[in-house]
């Protein structure tokens, strides 16, 4: 009985859940039936990494628009090593990695200098770039994209065929996501992020660099990106430059916001979750949808700006006080209704 | 390339160019005055394009008036917006919560918004394309070159748009207000001034910019829900290239867009885009702020 008694008290606790968590995650697609449900579990996976790497921009007081960008190389670098170079998919992937870090490099040192509105424009408009360079060069596939992207090569006995084997790819993706993050964030460099995002010009006076450690998160959220990118791409086996557009990046941001922006890795999962499966369950009004969306967004804006862990954690002013006496009154004033 | 071509293609630039000029204007009153990126100023444009087709098209009231009153009616339809949306937004901040934080809530209200008047038009007047009777379908051909009047009526429209905006900014009481706010609310405050209505009248002044760009261009593009997607990239970058902040920065960098389009397109096809796209990073490398405006913060 001990340990378990261990396990229920403070950091026990939070283990003990997270364990049951993951063998939820793991569990829950075995006992799914239908394989869109799987597929949009897996467009959750990779949607809640990319909502991560904008959380981590955020947490230096950045806000990117351009988390699409990155995305899309990933998907494009490892589509033409695996096709045109005839590489496998498992060499591809560090090398699309470190294309994109190597990129993300070189773009970051431009963009970070131009903080505040200017990086959001800028990364906005980046990603506008990207879409259009894979739209109108001939050798990325033009507008009409690239079909037929082989899916990743077998490691011994386990093979890429099924939703169900790629839900476990992008769910792997997302765990080692979230524990990298987590490591950064109570590490030191996660410290002097949080310094950053308060004010970068005391930060200064501490001895830390704002504009290296804003490029060195820059970096690892665009290398994040892209591997988010290189599964979506072997997965879905075609790409088009559509699918990376700049609704996308906007999407993303909404991910984070909806979840809880102080929830810099539940938050992104959480907001994930509820973006892409509740407009699927309002599908009887698809034209709607995205007027539903904006309503939802504003709603989150002006009224629960914490988004919904945020909210849960901290209800605004609806103490259970408050809540029965108002249930009172509304209880009171009905039979008062009924009664006149 | 001949003279004929070349004057055709300087006209079409300038017309292109003063869109922008106006649009990036009032998106820069916008964010200057009231610290909000406006993503939904494209579909306030369009909405302006649709309130002109409305007066011009179907009621046939005078040119010059429906224009006026479509940047009235913007103008009004952005109030509401500010007063509606994101005066409650900024009665959550405090004097603690940090820039980014107001800049990420409010540029996602306006991305809210504008997912809602974008499908909302869709869903109201569907995806047909509207024309717009030019009112000046006259060709001047003079030496060989033919340049229609519309365009350049478009031009010295948005020429006197920008002298008024000028007078208005510079030489009035409001004017002043306006800047000082953009500079200081909270010292303008200190003085006695209710900051609030000159917020809302910033935002009212941009939106109705947004709306008199898409009036004016109505009549030489065709009238779509799409129409205000694809100006606000451009726009934004536009905003980027001049400065934030800068009057003279903005109208370069609008007339430079419009040059690079237009003889882009003839010269490189649909690359030109690209192009002017990297043309704009590199700007960046070198000037950090902008062409012309003050530091990125």
């Amino acid at each position: 009985m001990k340990p378990l008694n261990k396990l229920t008290q403070g950091r026990g606790k939070k283990l003990l859940a997270a364990a049951v968590v993951l063998v939820a995650l793991i569990i829950l697609p075995l006992c799914i039936e239908s394989d869109y449900v799987k597929h949009l579990l897996i467009m959750v996976c990779l949607g809640a990494t990319l909502a991560m790497t904008f959380s981590m921009l955020f947490s230096t007081g950045l806000i990117t628009l351009g988390a699409a960008a990155f995305y899309a190389v990933g998907a494009y670098a490892s589509t033409l090593l695996v096709m045109n170079a005839g590489l496998s998919f498992w060499l591809a992937l560090p090398l699309t990695l470190l294309a994109a870090a190597v990129l993300a490099l070189g773009f970051g040192a431009i963009f970070v200098r131009n903080a505040g509105v200017a990086f959001v424009i800028i990364t906005l408009i980046f990603a506008q770039v990207v879409v259009l360079a894979a739209g109108q060069l001939d050798f990325l596939g033009g507008w009409g994209g690239i079909i037929g992207i082989p899916r990743p090569d077998s490691i011994g006995p386990i093979q890429f065929t099924s939703k169900l084997s790629f839900y476990y790819l992008a769910l792997a993706v997302l765990l080692l996501t979230a524990l990298v993050f987590q490591a950064l964030y109570s590490s030191r460099i996660g410290r002097a992020w949080r310094a950053i995002k308060l004010s970068p010009n005391l930060a200064g006076t501490l001895g830390i660099n704002p504009y290296r450690y804003r490029v060195l998160a820059f970096v690892i959220a665009s290398i994040v990106a892209a591997l988010a990118g290189s599964v979506y791409a072997h997965y879905s086996q075609n790409i088009t430059p559509d699918a990376f557009g700049g609704w996308l990046s906007i999407y993303i941001q909404l991910y984070a916001v909806l979840g809880g922006l102080e929830f810099y890795i539940l938050g992104p999962v959480i907001g994930s979750l509820v973006m892409i499966f509740v407009p699927e369950y309002l599908r009887i009004m698809k034209e709607w949808e995205p007027i539903i969306t904006g309503v939802l967004l504003l709603v989150i804006i002006l009224f629960f700006p914490g988004g919904i862990l945020g909210t849960v954690k901290d209800p605004p002013g609806l103490s259970l006080k408050k809540f029965h006496s108002l249930y009172n009154r509304l209880k009171t004033g009905k039979k008062l209704d009924k009664s006149s | 390339m001949s003279l004929s071509l070349f004057v055709q293609l300087l006209v079409n630039a300038l017309t292109i160019g003063s869109i922008y000029v106006l649009m990036v204007l009032g998106l820069d009153i916008i964010l200057r005055g009231t610290k909000i990126l406006n993503f939904a100023h494209g579909q306030l444009y369009m909405l302006g394009a649709y309130v002109m087709f409305l007066f011009f098209q179907a009621l046939h009231w005078n040119f010059l008036l429906s224009l006026a009153l479509t940047g009235l009616a913007l103008g009004l339809v952005g109030m509401l917006i500010y007063l509606g949306v994101f005066a409650t937004l900024a009665r959550r901040f405090t004097p603690t919560t940090t820039f980014s934080y107001r800049l990420l809530l409010s540029a996602m209200a306006s991305v809210g918004l504008m997912m809602i008047l974008q499908q909302g038009t869709l869903l109201g007047f569907g995806t047909q394309e509207r024309g717009i009777q030019p009112p000046f379908p006259q060709i001047i051909d003079s030496f060989g070159v033919r340049v229609s009047l519309m365009r350049l009526a478009i031009i010295l429209a948005s020429l006197v748009i920008c002298v008024l905006l000028y007078l208005l900014m510079n030489k009035t009481s409001l004017g002043r207000l306006m800047r000082a706010v953009s500079y200081d609310p909270e010292a303008v405050t200190l003085q006695g001034v209710n900051t609030f209505w000159v917020f809302v009248f910033c935002f009212a002044l941009g939106s109705a910019l947004a709306g008199l760009a898409g009036g004016i261009i109505a009549p030489v593009f065709s009238v779509t829900p799409a129409m205000g997607q694809d100006v606000i990239f451009l726009s934004l970058l536009v905003l980027l290239v001049g400065g934030i902040g800068s009057y003279r920065g903005t109208i370069a960098g609008g007339l430079l867009i419009g040059l690079l389009l237009s003889f882009g397109f003839q010269l490189l096809g649909g690359v030109a885009e690209l192009f002017v796209f990297m043309l704009v990073i590199v700007i960046l490398i070198f000037k950090p702020g902008g062409m012309l405006g003050e530091a990125a913060e």
